[in-house]
């Protein structure tokens, strides 16, 4: 018999307070890894979907810079267009190896009584923008030809070769192709041709953003700044910047997010040093008994140290499984509630992360277990004989 | 074997001092049984726990096999109970989670010693629980209990085995049992000191320590007749004792 075995018999003993003790750990190890994890995963997501841009920076209205990442991303609506006289300077400019504009708008849809989303994009280089999508059908070739999101598509039950009315503003589009489901926002929108959709805001001219692709990207910050110089009223975002106005936003939130889940593992801890001393009060005798028989102080210290630990390590594990268990449903709150979450499966099991909780809540567990067993380790032996 | 010399103990009761032992003298051989009686509060467990090396004295001196005790470290006071002493005492104190064959191993783990099964088991034969190994404290009767707590005394082989009270929460039937094995344990050689307020119990021992306010008041050897026996059963220290 080891001391573990013994410190787990103790444990067993006191199902109703150990489980108690459990939960309370299990519940805060769950929160802590799956922040860990979907912060992991949103970190790499971002990254992901940044690298699928296919361009270098954006060209957008000066503004707010978080309108303009979201922009980036999955085409948010800014109230305010650019000229596509811009667009001629870029293009004229040397290193630049393509521009291409965009224009977001909502299309009020009488019939269902609602605001679709409606993103105008050069659908020659739709590969090149877009290279992660995955398309049923086609490319649209025609002006009145759209490409639908995932989602919209369910909602609308259109199917490639579908007709798309929008008798107010009398336009039937033809469904060309549908989108595969990406889990981003990309899944709500109508993509037509950008001319279209220009014609169709009464916006001949005008642009949300401009995509640019550059030739050399190691001479990015020279055309970002001599485009600068060149065209006033403008911002220029790159794909760092962007990457970075998201990551500032995320970090504010797993800041505060991982603090309660700090708090809820410290709140957790102290349960568990209650449990323990109010078992190591109750075993006063017997823990006399065994010193008697020949503990040392220490080897009574060990056995409520393990205890504490055994309590703690297992409430993790138990936390991590539940929290792989929920990852779907984790995902799809954040998919509710954030402004930007990127596409595919972001709350993925991190062998790492798992690691590295276990540690954490292991140290907690010692540091809970410290005090019952150093209350423990000091306990007279000659109270077991006062019987 | 173990040597006291007006070994002295005072506790503090809050402001107060309580002097639980005044000037004990004793000697104790090897292969003794020894029965220490009084009344409750005449220092009886203070005494055994000063022999059983759980406690030193105030003033005075203890010597275990020639060895000072009584100034030793509390590690080294732990070695000399790991590996000479073996204790019962009268609440069992069995560890409810555990097998029998586990309490009877329990100070194995703590000396750090070998688990031999063969060992185990013939300790649990020798309290007749061998139809019991593998069953908790819970299933087991009062006497049961205490024989499993007299085989994990005996399991580091010890050289002296101090009982408090070992019949204390058993039936007569049960404590005779208890008494036929701790008297088969001295036949084997095992130096055995046992506190009992059970004057049948204490008879049964070659010496009598009776003990009154922190004092050795009479002493009584069995090796002196039966008759002289029944003369310490009608002294007043022994009614005393058993009041």
């Amino acid at each position: 018999m080891a001391f573990l075995k013994l410190a787990l018999k103790n444990i067993r003993r006191h199902r109703t307070r150990s489980l108690l003790a459990l939960f309370g750990i299990a519940t805060s190890v769950a929160v802590l890894f799956s922040i860990l994890s979907f912060n992991k995963g949103f970190e790499k997501g971002l990254s992901r979907e940044l690298e699928r841009t296919g361009i270098h920076f954006m060209v957008v209205p000066s503004g707010c810079p978080h309108e303009v990442a979201s922009l980036v991303l999955h085409g948010s609506l800014i109230p305010k267009f650019l000229d596509l006289s811009v667009m001629d300077k870029i293009i004229a400019m040397d290193g630049i190896e393509f521009a291409s504009p965009i224009l977001v708008a909502q299309l009020p849809n009488a019939q269902k009584g609602r605001m679709d989303l409606v993103y105008g994009i050069e659908m020659a280089r739709v590969r090149q923008l877009k290279p992660h999508w995955h398309i049923n059908g086609l490319v649209p070739k025609d002006d009145h030809d759209v490409l639908l999101g995932s989602e919209i598509a369910g909602h609308m039950g259109l199917k490639p070769g579908d007709a798309l009315p929008y008798p107010n503003v009398n336009m039937e589009f033809r469904v060309a192709g549908i989108l595969e489901k990406t889990g981003s926002q990309d899944d709500a929108f109508i993509y037509m041709p950008v001319k279209t959709a220009q014609l169709l805001f009464k916006k001949p001219a005008g642009a949300t953003a401009i995509g640019v692709k550059i030739k050399n990207p190691a001479a990015l910050t020279a055309i970002t700044d001599s485009l600068s110089e060149k065209v006033p009223g403008i911002q220029i975002v790159t794909m760092n910047q962007v990457m970075n106005s998201i990551s500032t936003l995320a970090a504010s939130a797993k800041v505060l997010s991982l603090s309660i889940a700090i708090i809820a593992i410290i709140v957790s801890a102290v349960g568990v040093m209650n449990a323990m001393l109010m078992a190591v009060f109750e075993r006063t005798q017997e823990i006399g008994m065994m010193r008697a028989v020949g503990a040392s102080g220490f080897d009574i210290f060990r056995i409520v140290l393990n205890e504490g630990m055994l309590l703690t390590v297992s409430g993790g594990v138990a936390g991590i499984l539940v929290s792989v268990a929920g990852n779907d449903m984790i995902e799809l709150f954040a998919r509710k509630v954030m402004p930007y979450v990127p596409g595919d499966n972001m709350v993925r099991f991190d062998p790492g992360i798992a690691a590295a909780s276990l540690v954490f809540v292991l140290l907690v567990g010692m540091l809970s277990g410290l005090y019952p067993a150093w209350k423990a380790s000091r306990i007279n032996p000659m109270e077991a004989i006062k019987g | 074997m173990i040597e006291l010399e007006g070994v002295e103990k005072v506790y503090k009761r809050g402001s107060e001092d309580v002097h639980a032992l005044r000037g004990i003298d004793l000697s104790l051989s090897r292969n003794e049984f020894v029965s220490i009686i009084g009344p409750s509060g005449s220092g009886k467990t203070t005494l055994l726990q000063i022999l059983g090396c759980l406690d030193t004295p105030t003033s005075g001196s203890v010597r275990f096999d020639g060895q000072e005790i009584d100034r030793k470290k509390e590690s080294e006071l732990v070695a000399i109970r790991r590996k000479k002493i073996g204790f019962i005492f009268q609440q069992f104190y069995l560890m409810p989670g555990l097998s029998v064959f586990d309490n009877v191993a329990l100070p194995l783990l703590f000396s750090k010693s070998a688990v031999h099964r063969d060992h185990i088991l013939s300790l649990i034969d020798t309290v007749g629980l061998s139809s019991r190994v593998s069953h908790t404290p819970g299933q087991l009767s009062g006497g049961e209990m205490q024989r499993v707590a007299i085989a994990r005394a005996l399991v580091n082989n010890p050289e002296i085995i101090l009982a408090d009270e070992p019949t204390g929460n058993l039936d007569s039937d049960n404590s005779a049992r208890i008494t036929e094995l701790l008297k088969s344990l001295h036949d084997k050689g095992i130096t055995v000191v046992m506190v009992t307020h059970n004057n049948d119990l204490a008879a049964k021992a070659d010496r009598i320590i009776v003990l009154r306010d922190g004092r050795i008041t009479a002493e009584q050897v069995a090796a002196e007749s039966t008759c002289e026996q029944q003369n310490i059963k009608n002294s007043e220290d022994l009614i005393m004792a058993s009041s």
